[in-house]
């Protein structure tokens, strides 16, 4: 146990050192931009950098047809044992099509779910606040009714209509019997 | 007394095809849980849907006649790497040919303006020949992380090294594509 949480903690100072390194190292860093602005000969290697990771993008967006995996998989099932060729699992490879990654799956849905949270967290929140609200209200309210009952009418009269603990109408004597 | 004999045979040879059936069952489960990937990566390292073909049959063949049929430890890396092979293989034969033809080779079925076309054709086919001619540990992680889109802890488990050094391993490939893309350039 205490050994999960040490590696949980290096894993931690690893990713927090890593992103640290890349802020001020990385080549967004200010100092860097700075320097290869006036350095003709950074400016050449980072041309070169960047052209590496253009013609990588380059390679990764070119689509392929959409029933490439169906065709591979057909010609590489077709020269297994003929054992394996026959079974329902092959036959089911032969017409799988590509589906995209989970990950790229939820993040439309992603955008959704967290709109649909947000209203509901929106309205709980407008409803505890609203209820809320409404008991202040009618609090404070009674109590500004009573003053000016007290002050204009009596404090007597004002105990009687306005009575300090209104859930408790019968007060309870020691020995346990109620009175009016 | 011939005809009951044959009759067994055939029973057996039945019996037989149905446990190797059973056993190779595995390269089913390969195929579905990897072909996808696999097929992205070798799509995105040969960029001709024939040539894709041909390195994925190779690659699963490999496989069924590994060791006899043994299954390998872990799949996944023998997949990947068995593809990556393959497939640097053919790049280089493609290359010594576009060399021997002195053209270059039309890659894809996409168009584009001829200008632009050509320019980021020759750019990708420029860095798939810088690729091929890099050292095997250095093309296993960038083909790995690049093209196959893996996580460095996966490729550490695939080439058994640790993330950290798939990291440096791709940090170094990539400072030998850009010298060699330059010097290519300039030639």
């Amino acid at each position: 146990m205490i050994h999960t949480k040490v590696n949980n903690k290096c894993r931690q100072i690893r990713a927090w050192l890593y992103n640290a390194t890349n802020r001020y190292f990385g080549p967004e860093a200010h100092w860097l931009q700075k320097h290869i602005m006036n350095c003709p000969r950074c400016q050449r290697r980072f041309a070169s950098y960047g052209r590496v990771n253009l013609a990588l993008s380059l390679l990764k967006s070119q689509p392929h047809q959409n029933d490439l995996l169906i065709r591979s998989n057909t010609q590489a099932i077709d020269v297994l044992k003929h054992s394996l060729r026959n079974i329902p699992k092959a036959q089911k490879l032969r017409t799988i099509v590509p589906e995209p990654m989970l990950a790229v799956r939820w993040k439309k849905c992603a955008y959704t779910a967290v709109s649909m949270t947000a209203c509901i967290m929106v309205v709980i929140l407008m409803k505890i606040g609203i209820f809320t609200s409404m008991d202040k209200f009618q609090t404070k309210s009674q109590k500004i009714i009573r003053q000016y009952y007290a002050s204009n009418v009596g404090q007597d009269l004002a105990d009687e209509l306005f009575p300090e603990n209104p859930e408790k109408p019968h007060a309870k004597n020691p020995d346990g019997t109620l009175t009016a | 007394m011939f005809g009951k004999a044959l009759s067994y045979d055939s029973q057996w040879d039945f019996a037989n095809s149905q446990s190797v059936a059973e056993n190779q069952r595995w390269i089913l489960s390969a195929m579905q849980n990897h072909g996808q990937g696999l097929i992205t990566m070798l799509w995105r390292l040969l960029a001709n849907e024939q040539d894709v073909c041909d390195a994925y049959q190779n690659t699963f063949l490999q496989l069924a006649h590994h060791e006899g049929g043994k299954k390998p430890q872990n799949v996944k890396a023998y997949i990947y790497r068995t593809a990556n092979n393959v497939a640097i293989s053919m790049l280089r034969r493609r290359i010594i040919e576009r060399k021997n033809l002195n053209k270059p080779i039309a890659a894809g079925d996409t168009f584009n303006s001829p200008a632009e076309e050509f320019d980021s054709k020759d750019l990708q086919e420029n860095l798939r020949s810088c690729i091929a001619q890099l050292p095997e540990h250095l093309r296993n992680v960038i083909t790995m992380r690049d093209l196959a889109e893996l996580s460095y802890e996966q490729i550490g488990r695939i080439l058994g090294i640790s993330a950290g050094t798939a990291r440096v391993y791709r940090c170094k490939a990539v400072r030998l594509l850009t010298v060699w893309m330059c010097k290519e350039e300039k030639l």
